[in-house]
């Protein structure tokens, strides 16, 4: 009873229990990384491939990546760069043998977020994968929020779009409504739809809007 | 000297008897005895000497006693006593002539500069010649009697019964022994014997010869230690070569077991203690360290100095082994290995560790030849056997291939065309194939790859699953 009932919470949970993706050739250094992560109540995929990761689909949820620098058939390093490709945004942690300093300094360019050398203690590996997974739940935060945000300055009119970005340059309406022609009650109408649209009350909460969509000025 | 005294006086006795005693018999029969003793000195001359002094007085005593008037009883008496001697001398002269025949052939035993001595079938020595009492320090006097195998303290090189077995079964046996001589010293002797029969077929002792080959054994014992010196290096340097990758794969098992312990201290930190989870990190734990343990024994295996034991290996085997120490190598330099090994081949016999070091050289050897060349980098091994060739294991690469200049120095010493290459390698390959009675040749064209062949005579009936 107990056990179907904590099945069901922890199935529940999984849409947004965060997952570690662990790519790595060896699979006894795969099965360890995986019960040291499982421990700690975060999910798991295991990858003894780059080319098995990039067929695979992954979960929606905040998570990382954990590469070995030197994979079989293509390095760490590359598959870094192929992953954007493949629209595969994930954190990436890296794991390496002794000496691959000027490999570390590449990886940490091309955004690693962060570079264990083996053996690591358990504590660094796991402070590394929280701190990956918490940028990767802002990042996914931010997306979320980016989408929405663009969602509504999709549903004005290019009128509007045109008032908006003079309104948040500082013009008044009397000045907008002269620099385009129309009566200053019309644009007073269109602001409000814009501010309506924007889902905002205030100027300035459209002004910040509109700096986070890149809208300065017409 | 002292027979021929004896017989003269026996002969001047039974003289005086047969002329002045009144008995009426035939006393000269006695002069057989002379004629015996007289052979005792082995001399020819003696014994004729004897038999006609013994004629002589036979028909002297004759005369003085009947004075040939008398052609009765005493004649036929006379007569008979004659017979009885010339019977007696004729044996006497063939036993003599035997007996020279004989002692000429120890004679000629004692000419050898071989040890020789024979045995009876209890072991114990009854003829030792002259280079055995030099060389082993005994007399023949001392050594008649003694148990052979005691004496020298011979050691084997199988079972003792073994031998006694082939022996009484085919009459003869050969073999390489160690002895022990009077001051001490031991000495490697190539050993023949043949077994003496008697007419029911029984053995009545054996002739052992023994050639002291402890010199040509010491220079043979040398060059083979020095080769397996230079092998042992090669085998040194080809595993320094290999650091990055053996680092690599020894640091893996040791990371595993490192986060599975930690993995299973949380577990069982966690309330309540996730024992499932403890115990297979565990398990894991020691199927790691286990692993771990396996790499540094097949390196150690492969390091070892002393050569390994002649004996029979499977092919498969073989090469699974030599390629689970470089197979890091070939992820390294992003080589692909295919590896197709005949169903049924026949097993081959050798030094393990030395075929697999020819075997690690050509995988190395073509990895590294693909490090640098863009397209395809494929190793491929193969195992074939054929009835002319025997085993044949191939190693094929798809590099740039050999240059004709280098192809035919490639097996020279100090021939090497790397960087810092010591140009052993190859050399030694070749050496310790021909050491196995096998091959080692290589063909390549330009751009296309370089082959290598490994052939090795299979051991009849030994077939692998």
């Amino acid at each position: 009873m107990t056990g179907n009932l904590m099945t069901k919470a922890a199935s529940a949970q999984s849409e947004n229990t965060p997952f570690v993706a662990i790519v790595d050739d060896d699979s006894g250094v795969r099965a360890a990384l995986d019960s040291l992560f499982r421990s700690i109540g975060l999910e798991t995929r295991l990858f003894g491939s780059a080319a098995e990761l990039l067929e695979a689909t992954l979960p929606r949820a905040p998570g990382c990546l954990i590469l070995d620098v030197r994979l079989p058939t293509i390095s760490g390093l590359d598959f870094q760069g192929q992953l954007a490709k493949h629209g595969i945004e994930l954190p990436v942690v890296f794991m390496t043998g002794h000496g691959d300093i000027p490999m570390t300094v590449r990886a940490m360019k091309a955004g690693a977020v962060d570079f264990l050398s083996k053996p690591f203690r358990d504590q660094d590996m796991l402070d590394a994968v929280t701190g990956a997974i918490e940028r990767d739940r802002r990042r996914r935060a931010e997306s979320a929020q980016m989408k929405s945000l663009r969602a509504e300055y999709e549903t004005l009119s290019p009128r509007e779009r045109e008032i908006m970005a003079h309104v948040v340059a500082g013009l008044m309406n009397k000045q907008v409504a002269g620099l385009i022609g129309l009566s200053e009650i019309t644009v007073k109408i269109h602001r409000g739809n814009v501010m309506r649209k924007m889902g905002v009350r205030t100027l300035a909460d459209l002004v910040r809007k509109a700096e986070a969509l890149g809208i300065s000025g017409p | 000297m002292a027979f021929s005294a004896v017989a003269t006086l026996l002969a001047l006795g039974i003289f005086l008897i047969d002329t002045l005693s009144p008995l009426e018999g035939a006393i000269a029969v006695l002069y057989v005895l002379v004629v015996l003793i007289a052979s005792r000195t082995s001399r020819r001359e003696d014994i004729i000497v004897a038999a006609i002094a013994s004629i002589a007085l036979t028909i002297l005593a004759y005369a003085v006693s009947y004075d040939f008037n008398d052609v009765g009883s005493p004649a036929l008496r006379a007569i008979v006593s004659l017979a009885a001697i010339g019977m007696a001398t004729m044996l006497a002269l063939q036993n003599q002539a035997a007996t020279e025949t004989l002692a000429g052939q120890a004679r000629l035993l004692n000419l050898s500069h071989d040890m020789i001595f024979v045995r009876d079938a209890t072991g114990v020595v009854t003829f030792w010649n002259d280079a055995a009492e030099q060389i082993y320090g005994w007399s023949a006097a001392e050594a008649k009697g003694q148990i052979a195998d005691t004496l020298l303290g011979t050691q084997y090189p199988a079972d003792r019964a073994a031998i006694e077995i082939e022996l009484v079964e085919n009459g003869r046996w050969e073999g390489t022994l160690v002895q022990r001589t009077r001051s001490g010293s031991r000495i490697v002797v190539d050993s023949r014997w043949a077994a003496r029969r008697d007419r029911q077929g029984r053995m009545t002792g054996v002739l052992e010869t023994h050639t002291d080959i402890t010199e040509r054994q010491a220079a043979q014992d040398a060059v083979q230690q020095a080769q397996a010196e230079l092998a042992h290096a090669a085998r040194v340097a080809t595993l320094g070569e290999l650091t990055a990758s053996i680092a690599h794969e020894v640091s893996q098992p040791l990371m595993a077991i490192v986060t599975n312990g930690e993995a299973g201290m949380r577990w069982l930190r966690r309330d309540p203690p996730d024992l499932h989870e403890v115990e297979s990190a565990l398990g894991r734990v020691i199927a790691e360290g286990r692993r771990a343990s396996d790499i540094v024994k097949r390196i150690r295996a492969f390091l070892k100095k002393a050569p390994s034991p002649q004996s029979e290996l499977a092919v498969g085997t073989l090469v699974e082994e030599a390629i689970a120490l470089v197979q890091r190598e070939f992820m390294r330099a992003n080589v692909q290995l295919r590896v197709d090994l005949q169903a049924g081949l026949p097993n081959v016999s050798g030094d393990r560790i030395q075929l697999q070091q020819v075997l690690v050289n050509l995988l190395v050897n073509a990895s590294q030849a693909m490090a640098d060349h863009p397209g395809e980098r494929l190793l491929s091994v193969d195992a074939s056997y054929s009835h002319d060739i025997g085993v044949e294991i191939m190693v094929r690469d798809t590099g740039p291939g050999i240059p004709e200049e280098h192809l035919r120095r490639l097996f020279d010493p100090f021939f090497t065309t790397k960087r810092d290459g010591m140009g052993m390698g190859l050399a030694i390959c070749r050496t310790t194939a021909e050491a196995h009675g096998g091959r080692l040749s290589v063909e390549s064209l330009p751009n296309h790859g370089a082959t290598f062949r490994l052939a090795l005579p299979a051991i009849e009936g030994g077939v692998l699953e």
